[in-house]
Order: C-alpha cells, then sequence, then structure tokens
C-alpha cells in the first residue's frame, strides 16, 4: 500500500486499514482511493479510482463505494493528476505528463455555467472542474480532492461562483497564452453564442468570452 | 407508475412539432417503467420548462457532423434524477432555434456515450 501526501494533510488513521481492505478487494493492479473517506470524519461514500484498459465493471464490497474507472489514456488529465495527487493506492501509481489546453479549460466553463444556472442549489458538485482548471491557469497549482473540496466551501452561493467566473477568467486566460490566439478562439466562441442569447447562460458565455477577447486586444 | 409509451405521448403532445421526435437509450422501457407518477410530473415539468426557455442548455463549438446537423447547430439540455439511488439522466437534444430531434434517457453508462457522440469531454466526477 502506497500513501500520497504531499501537502501532509491530516489522515484519519482507522480509514488507512479500511483502505487497505478496500483496496485489496478490487481485482486491479492499479486502483486507489481519495477524498473525504481519507480525510473527513462524516463523509458520504467512498471514491475509488480503479485505472483500466477494459470496461469490466467491478462490484464493489460496500454500498457506499463508488467505483470510477479510469481509461490508461486519460492519465495525462488534469483530473486523474488531481484526484491521484493525495490518495492511498495498492500499488505505485503509473504517471504521465499534465497534458491540458486553454480548449480543454474552455469546455469545461461552456458546460459549467448552464449547469450552475439550471441547478442553483446543487451546484458543488457541478463546479469541481471548473475550480480545478481554474486554479491550475491561475497558480500553476494542482488542487487535490481536498483542497478542491475546501475552495468549493467558500462560495457561499451560486452568484458568488458567477463572479469569481467573471473577475478571473479574463485575467486567468489573458495571461496563460498568445493574444493572437485568445482574439481568434474567443470571437469565433462568442459568434456561436450570439445565436442563443434569450438564454442567460449563453448571453453570461457571450459576454465572458468577449471579455476575454478584449483583454488581448 | 407511468407506461414507457405513454411517458413518450405526453412529451410529444408537450413539444407538438412535425418533426419526429426520436427516444432513445439502451433500456428506455424499462427506466421509463421505474418512472413513478410523481417523479414523471417533475420530468414533464422540466421539459415544458426547456419549451420556455427557462432551462439553461449547453451548447458546443464542434464542427463535426450529428446526423443532419453539425454539432454546432444544436444544444442540449441535462436533466439528472434518481430512482432507489441511481442516477439516470435525460438528454434533450434541440437544433437551435428550431425543433427538437432527440429525448435520450439513461444510466451514466449510456449518458457517457451520448456525451462522446456529442463531442462534450468526459463528464465531472
Amino acid at each position: 500500500m502506497i500513501i500520497y501526501n504531499p501537502c501532509n494533510e491530516e489522515l484519519i488513521k482507522e480509514r488507512i486499514n479500511e483502505a487497505q481492505k478496500i483496496l485489496d478487494s478490487i481485482p486491479a493492479k492499479y486502483c486507489f482511493i481519495s477524498g473525504s473517506f481519507l480525510f473527513k470524519k462524516d463523509y458520504k461514500d467512498i471514491d475509488v479510482f480503479v485505472i483500466s484498459r477494459t470496461k469490466k465493471q467491478i462490484k464493489p464490497i460496500d454500498k457506499k463505494i463508488n467505483i470510477i474507472m479510469i481509461d490508461f489514456n486519460d492519465l495525462h488529465s488534469l483530473f486523474y493528476h488531481s484526484v491521484s495527487k493525495s490518495c492511498i493506492a495498492k500499488n505505485i501509481l503509473p504517471k504521465k505528463p499534465l497534458k491540458v489546453t486553454i480548449t480543454d479549460y474552455w469546455n469545461v466553463v461552456n458546460e459549467a455555467i448552464p449547469t450552475i444556472m439550471n441547478e442553483k442549489d446543487k451546484y458543488h458538485k457541478n463546479i469541481r472542474f471548473l475550480i480545478l482548471y481554474t486554479e491550475y491557469f491561475k497558480n500553476n497549482r494542482i488542487l487535490d480532492t481536498y483542497e478542491l473540496t475546501r475552495e468549493i466551501e467558500k462560495f457561499k452561493n451560486f452568484k458568488e461562483i458567477l463572479e469569481y467566473v467573471k473577475r478571473e477568467i479574463p485575467i486567468v486566460i489573458n495571461k496563460s497564452i498568445k493574444k493572437s490566439y485568445i482574439k481568434k478562439y474567443f470571437y469565433t466562441q462568442a459568434g456561436y453564442y450570439k445565436n442563443s442569447l434569450e438564454y442567460e447562460s449563453q448571453r453570461y458565455l457571450y459576454e465572458l468570452s468577449h471579455s476575454i477577447a478584449k483583454g488581448a486586444a | 407508475m407511468v407506461g414507457s409509451q405513454e411517458f413518450r405521448n405526453k412529451i410529444r403532445s408537450m413539444i407538438s412539432q412535425k418533426y419526429n421526435l426520436e427516444f432513445l437509450g439502451s433500456n428506455f422501457d424499462q427506466i421509463a417503467s421505474f418512472i413513478s407518477e410523481s417523479k414523471a410530473q417533475k420530468i414533464y415539468s422540466w421539459v415544458q420548462g426547456v419549451i420556455e426557455k427557462k432551462i439553461q442548455p449547453i451548447t458546443i463549438s464542434s464542427k463535426k457532423k450529428y446526423k443532419d446537423w453539425r454539432i454546432n447547430e444544436l444544444m442540449a439540455f441535462r436533466h439528472p434524477f434518481n430512482i432507489d439511488n441511481v442516477e439516470y439522466r435525460i438528454m434533450f437534444i434541440k437544433v437551435k432555434n428550431s425543433f427538437y430531434i432527440e429525448f435520450h434517457l439513461g444510466d451514466h453508462k449510456y449518458y457517457d456515450t451520448v456525451r462522446k457522440s456529442l463531442d462534450l469531454k468526459k463528464g465531472s466526477y
């Protein structure tokens, strides 16, 4: 069993043995447990990640176990780098260099905004990628699942998230990539939203993409 | 419980359009048969929200082809719900400023397949 804990966060000791039992029950070489189960007294479910080439379903030994399959081709993703940063693993985990693009980031923003507006009171789960990507491009820092939860808990409601996006993203993107690329990419994006301005989310994304492109002008 | 045909008919009557809306999903009939009357009412009221443009769509800038359209000509409305702790999702696809083309209903595995075909990246966790 390997414990990854680069930020020296306080693990709940009893959970380490439990984690080992769970990992032993998983018929895969590369699997790990990450998230609130390791760090919080009260937890809702146990996130067990299994890296596999096959799509074979694994039956968990406990109802609280939530199995998440990760394909070997996704080891370069920000998601994998985040969930595997602080975790308990069965074996040494395979690593691949991180690959993140502004297009990936914008895809996350594009989907998060309508989702937040639709599920105003249940935004916590839906903004994980949004905050993860924003913090990465803003501070070049990969948040682990625990840090990410802490960041999300700082928001009191969905309006604060929308304000945060409007305030941070134009700055973050403008410092991250070439201005000529920003102008071309974000004016094109704005064009896609232009035909759907009767929707609040599309209006928001239209104005946001314009604001990013203007920052590069 | 609502029957799957009744469920389809109700949604078809709500959107009232000439274009034939397709109901898709690997276990559509089975899942629809699990939907209670009260849950069905919630889904109908969500569909009404879509029609009244109160539900926010996801648009995708991809130029890839999807049936007779480019993906960037479409919008997707997503509705997650659960029955007995099993999560299901509806994905309702519309051509921008035009008619509805598909109503998907399935579990998360099916949902991931639909996402992939619409060029949406992997879902949240």
